[in-house]
């Protein structure tokens, strides 16, 4: 093989090895894997302890629990409530057909 | 892009941005003509700039930065090289060569070419990758390659004959 031939390889190797351009979007990709490495500001460091995280989880049942509870102590009351004002409201006309009648049966006793 | 605007620290996605398209083009084809793949190759780029991020602002200057782009580069390529053999993934000489368009016969010969470069031995490949991209001396090789100027001439050599040889006996087939 003489020069010229020696240089016309490597010339196609030098074009052959020439740089190329990443696929597009490289640059996007890059800096979005970049992202997950920075800090996240929530949720706080202190969250992360696992018996703050049971304490919360703890408090967090107790208050339904207890919200529950309320709830049916309070339905429970309604309801007794509205029953004595019905009681109270036939005890109400009882009293008045009574009166009644005992206004009709003294008017008959005095004729 | 001079470094000098990342001296206050990788904190601007801009700054990080512009430098990673700068010097994308040398960092993928690095990869690119090292293992002849370029989804490996986008990877390893993508590695190389994530770990650019971390060391910023240790570099202290644009050649810092490039030298330090290079190595990291081609370290990442011979460890890919290497877990790849360890898993025995299908050789490059194994695969078919490529059809010869009729049309095209340039690009025909450069994908030939450099099929047969990422066939080379991987110092040699560092080597002749180096010389022929990145149109580095075999001085500049050397202290790239933190080796003895005479080592990387003889490599150089070597993978040129080795290089004209594969050529030749394709060429024969």
């Amino acid at each position: 093989m003489d020069h010229r031939q020696e240089d016309q390889f490597e010339y196609q190797l030098k074009s052959a090895l020439h740089r190329q351009e990443p696929p597009n979007g490289f640059t996007v990709r890059v800096l979005a894997r970049l992202e997950p490495a920075r800090p996240e500001p929530w949720p706080q460091p202190w969250l992360h302890l696992p018996s703050l995280r049971w304490a919360l989880a703890c408090a967090l049942g107790i208050a339904v629990f207890a919200g529950g509870w309320m709830f049916q102590q309070e339905r429970r009351r309604a309801e007794g409530e509205a029953a004595r004002q019905q009681v109270m409201l036939a005890l109400r006309i009882t009293g008045a057909k009574m009166q009644l009648a005992e206004a009709r049966v003294r008017h008959l006793s005095e004729r | 892009m001079a470094l000098s605007t990342t001296a206050e620290g990788p904190t601007r996605t801009s700054d990080f941005a512009e430098l990673v398209e700068a010097h994308q083009a040398m960092v993928f084809s690095l990869a690119y003509h090292f293992l002849h793949d370029r989804t490996a190759a986008e990877e390893i780029a993508q590695d190389v700039f994530l770990e650019l991020h971390l060391h910023v602002n240790e570099l202290e200057s644009s050649e810092h930065l490039i030298s330090w782009l290079r190595r990291v580069a081609l370290n990442r390529c011979i460890d890919e090289g290497r877990r790849r053999k360890r898993r025995r993934e299908a050789q490059i000489e194994e695969l078919p060569e490529p059809i010869a368009p009729a049309a095209n016969v340039d690009q025909w010969t450069h994908e030939r070419l450099r099929r047969l470069v990422a066939t080379l031995p991987e110092h040699m490949r560092m080597v002749i990758v180096l010389r022929y991209q990145e149109d580095l001396d075999p001085e500049d090789i050397a202290a790239a390659l933190h080796i003895p100027v005479n080592t990387v001439k003889s490599q150089l050599q070597r993978a040129l004959q080795m290089l004209r040889e594969k050529a030749g006996a394709v060429k024969r087939t």
